[in-house]
């Protein structure tokens, strides 16, 4: 199964500093864990769940063994990184921009009790794209009053990943 | 107002990061504290801190520490239970 791997500039893992063996022209080394959910395991995205996980550097990962597919990731007790996503470098200042300005509209367009809301967008942006990911989904479930638009606004961002990283329907 | 507990603020992030360190978090509520930490560079900070001092201090053995430091620890203990 083919699927992706936000990174740290570094190429260590988010959130364990694990050092990635990368592809330096062809697939990196195989990396092997046991599978348990969040503990243990290849953790990865499916196209429909970069925005949860929004980072600095994005791969390309062919995950094998036992896969299995869970809300939000999908792991697997294999996997290997295959390329470097390089288009998401070009695109992650956008994409940030268009979280921002996704942001404004939804409060623009809401009852003005929300108009707080709007004052976080901006001083917001130099924390890059998983924030202002998360504060435009945030906002249209605050406005909407319920999970649902928070989830909605999270598979718009994806849609519009998916489409201009050439990652195909797959959400 | 939206649902609550869908979303880990930064105060659970500090009640929850021994659990989360531990490996003790159920898998869904672990993936919503990870979510938190990947855009809250705040919060991932504390939670390597907390990381390094965990590692750091489990390496320790009661003869490390020298007697007049653990005197004014336990002393600070003692007064810690007197106060109100």
């Amino acid at each position: 199964m083919i699927a992706y791997k936000f990174l740290r500039a570094d190429g260590g893992s988010v959130f364990t500093g694990f050092a990635w063996p990368l592809p330096p022209a062809g697939p990196g080394a195989w990396v092997e864990a046991p599978l348990d959910p969040c503990r243990s395991g290849i953790h990865a995205c499916r196209p429909g769940d970069l925005p949860y996980w929004a980072g600095r550097v994005l791969y390309e990962i062919e995950l094998d063994g036992e896969v299995r597919e869970e809300p939000r990731k999908v792991l697997a007790t294999r996997g290997r990184l295959v390329r470097r996503v390089s288009a998401w470098d070009e695109l992650r200042d956008a994409y940030t921009r268009m979280c921002a300005d996704r942001a404004h509209e939804l409060v623009a367009a809401a009852d003005p009790a929300f108009a707080h809301w709007d004052s976080v967008v901006e001083p917001s942006l130099p924390e890059g794209p998983a924030l202002l990911g998360f504060v435009a989904a945030r906002i249209a479930e605050e406005i909407e009053g319920r999970a649902a638009a928070y989830e909605a606004e999270r598979a718009r961002q994806a849609e519009w990943l998916t489409e201009r990283l050439g990652l195909g329907a797959q959400l | 107002m939206a649902e609550r507990g869908l979303h880990v603020t930064c105060s659970e992030v500090v009640e929850l990061v021994t659990e989360y360190l531990e490996r003790a978090l159920p898998a869904e509520e672990a993936t919503r504290f990870e979510e938190h930490l990947n855009f809250c560079d705040g919060c991932i900070v504390y939670v390597e801190q907390i990381r390094a001092t965990v590692g750091t201090v489990g390496r320790l053995h009661e003869d490390d520490v020298p007697p007049h430091a653990k005197e004014q620890l336990m002393a600070a203990f003692r007064d810690w239970r007197r106060s109100p």
